[in-house]
């Protein structure tokens, strides 16, 4: 179900069909414009981007050059904005 | 498509396109393996977030489907602003090639305009179309094996079963 209208040369590393199922899953949403799916795919992504960096300088600060779970842990703790995610770190 | 799982809770964004962000975030870097489903777990909750988010903003105003204004209002007031002016980019693309197919169509109308440079335009949205299709032709791939996998095993239980039922067909000529 590739949306043969997706933007250019700024394809999304996401599958969009799945950001868009992601989406849908949510019982209270109605619907979806294309174009919010291919914006919220590349927020995501940036969103990926940043805690992959910032749990990097967790692990650099570590002395290790393996990037672990825990650096993630701390990354989550660290960061205001990442609090929602405190309920995935089980 | 039937999925194994048959729960829309069980949906994640796929291993692979994590991997690849996150080696190309993080070059040269090894990354432990239940970091990396972490990861995965995580995207997908940023997505239920902002998306949940959009959802309420769309809900007040009087549209009934959630707009990139909403996602943007919905990335701003959850302390994501940050990302939105790399966001709107994807919205200026998105309005880039709309306007090319728009013009396209509409100089087709007109007459005298070069066929090649309509022809031209179209290859570069194909490629473009392909490129994408690609990449999630390459997830799907990896989906399909692990299912051909399955698919193997149950073969092999069911050809057990046939093996025991030859006494079915009646000589009814």
């Amino acid at each position: 179900q590739a949306p043969t209208s997706a933007p250019g040369a700024r394809l999304s590393r996401l599958p969009l069909a799945r950001v868009k199922a992601l989406v849908k899953a949510d019982p209270d949403v109605t619907l979806a414009g294309q174009e919010a799916i291919f914006i919220l795919a590349r927020a995501a992504e940036l969103f990926v981007e940043t805690i992959a960096k910032d749990a990097y300088c967790c692990a650099q600060q570590g002395k290790r050059k393996t990037l672990q779970r825990r650096d993630l842990d701390n990354a989550i703790e660290a960061v205001d904005e990442f609090a929602f995610l405190e309920g995935t770190l089980d | 498509m039937a999925s194994s799982s048959g729960n829309d809770d069980d949906l994640t964004i796929p291993r692979a396109a994590i991997n690849k962000m996150i080696k190309e975030t993080l070059p040269n870097v090894r990354v432990a393996n239940d970091a990396r489903e972490l990861v995965v777990n995580c995207c997908t909750e940023f997505i239920h977030l902002i998306s949940s988010e959009a959802n309420e903003i769309c809900n007040k105003s009087e549209k009934k489907t959630i707009s990139p204004e909403h996602v943007i209002q919905a990335l701003e007031s959850l302390g994501f602003g940050s990302y939105i002016s790399e966001v709107k980019e994807v919205l200026q693309e998105c309005k880039t090639v709309a306007l090319k197919r728009r013009k396209a169509s509409s100089r087709l109308e007109n007459l005298g305009i070069p066929e090649e440079e309509l022809l031209r335009q179209q290859q570069e949205l194909f490629a473009k179309a392909r490129q994408q299709q690609a990449e999630l032709a390459q997830q799907e791939w990896l989906q399909m094996q692990q299912a051909a996998q399955q698919a193997q095993l149950a073969a092999t239980a069911s050809a057990s079963n046939q093996a025991g039922s030859s006494q079915d067909e009646e000589d009814d000529d």
